[in-house]
């Protein structure tokens, strides 16, 4: 009985922390795959394996990486699965236009759209650190590259960005 | 003693790295200044877009009912060649699993987990918001996020660095990190949530209190690590209450 409650009240803790991550892992599928249905349904089944694989998260502060793998492994499946239609990213853009409008700012707009022509080199590190919150250290496990190469593609990401939303880049260093 | 270059280098990479070395330098050096302060606007746009808008309700896109129309439009949008992958059945057939585990898991779950509980899991999914930095948030997008629950906070709550609005038990509520002598200190407005008494907890490494606000539900305020024990604690919270100007 005891044993019961316990596991109950475990259920229900990983089940109050998928909703609370789940935004934000909806968020990163986006911006990973670009594309909204796809998201959900990568996070949707992220959800269905990390329902089945609870017990392996063994400390709920690590829930977040722990998560992110899910997803990044969850998506190339997908590739592995089928072979994708290689899409112009403008017709990206026009696809997705009706979650870039929703912006209330014209600026979010156009930033939105800049990230989406961001190469995915690039933009996958800097949504990791910016929406994601990880570290220069935890961004190199995850992505499995070096530090110094997390520091070269977050600086490239943003000198990129900057450039794509017609920032003043004149003071920016160079590499 | 670092130079302009290695300044603005090291800013491209992480606009608020924490390192004392860079504080000082922009605090000498005026075309940095100015130059942080354009970069930590754009970073704080750059925030922003990425936080692109998701259903409501956390999961909700989950249940069965939900999901009838958006599957539809997407099944007609790959039979008419537009979308690269669509996955109908099985995703069909994994919303009702997931449907039914979520269920069960409500089910099994009563009686639910306590404010506190909810607080500190609330907390693993903002691990970017426990930065040391004196980088103040912007003030447009602290009050941004401040506007809904009627509220604004004076300056003597300290260096407010983190702000956001997130989804905590159905409703949006103001998430903030205020920097403190302790470290840096999470506040959670809970306008909808009353709680009796004052309550203390100390559950996976988060050390917190929650306090009742007459008419304004409660306040949630935590620190993290072993460092800063339960007296502090409740210090902070009334530190940070009594800043707080309610305009509604």
């Amino acid at each position: 009985m005891k044993d019961r409650i316990g596991g109950n009240q475990k259920r229900a803790r990983f089940q109050a922390l998928c909703q609370s991550l789940r935004p934000d892992l909806l968020r990163f599928a986006f911006w990973l795959s670009r594309d909204r249905a796809l998201a959900e349904d990568v996070v949707q089944e992220t959800m269905l394996r990390a329902w089945k694989a609870q017990d392996s998260l063994l400390d709920e502060a690590a829930a977040k990486p722990w998560f992110l793998t899910i997803i990044r492994r969850e998506y190339a499946r997908t590739f592995e699965r089928k072979r994708f239609v290689t899409v112009d990213v403008d017709e990206l853009v026009a696809r997705e236009e009706p979650m870039l409008a929703v912006a209330e700012e014209q600026d979010l707009a156009e930033m939105r759209a800049a990230l989406f022509k961001l190469p995915d080199e690039y933009r996958e590190p800097l949504v990791l650190q910016v929406l994601m919150g990880l570290s220069t250290a935890e961004i190199a496990r995850e992505l499995d590259l070096s530090g110094a190469a997390v520091l070269t593609r977050l600086f490239r990401a943003r000198k990129q960005l900057r450039a794509l939303c017609g920032e003043d880049t004149s003071l920016d260093p160079q590499e | 003693m670092i130079d302009c270059t290695h300044y603005r280098r090291t800013l491209m990479v992480d606009p608020h790295d924490p390192d004392p070395a860079l504080g000082e330098h922009r605090a000498t050096c005026r075309d940095c200044n100015l130059y942080a302060q354009r970069l930590l606007r754009f970073e704080s746009r750059l925030e922003r877009a990425l936080r692109v808008p998701v259903p409501a309700q956390p999961g909700a896109d989950a249940l069965p009912s939900d999901r009838v129309v958006p599957l539809r439009r997407r099944l007609s949008r790959a039979a008419a060649g537009s979308a690269p992958y669509r996955k109908g059945w099985l995703a069909m057939a994994a919303s009702v699993l997931l449907a039914l585990v979520v269920a069960g898991g409500l089910w099994l779950s009563a009686p639910g987990p306590s404010l506190a509980a909810d607080v500190v899991t609330h907390m693993a999914g903002e691990p970017q918001a426990w930065k040391r930095t004196d980088v103040p948030v912007p003030t447009p997008e602290l009050l941004d996020v401040l506007r809904n629950s009627r509220l604004r906070l004076g300056s003597s709550a300290g260096v407010v660095s983190y702000a956001a609005s997130c989804e905590f038990r159905g409703h949006r509520v103001p998430h903030l990190v205020v920097q403190t002598d302790s470290g840096p200190v999470t506040v959670m407005v809970l306008v909808h949530e009353r709680v009796p008494k004052t309550v203390q907890f100390d559950e996976q490494g988060y050390r917190g209190v929650i306090v009742p606000v007459a008419g304004h539900g409660s306040l949630a305020v935590l620190t993290r690590g072993p460092s800063t024990d339960a007296k502090t604690v409740e210090h902070i919270a009334t530190r940070v209450l009594d800043s707080i100007d309610w305009t509604g």
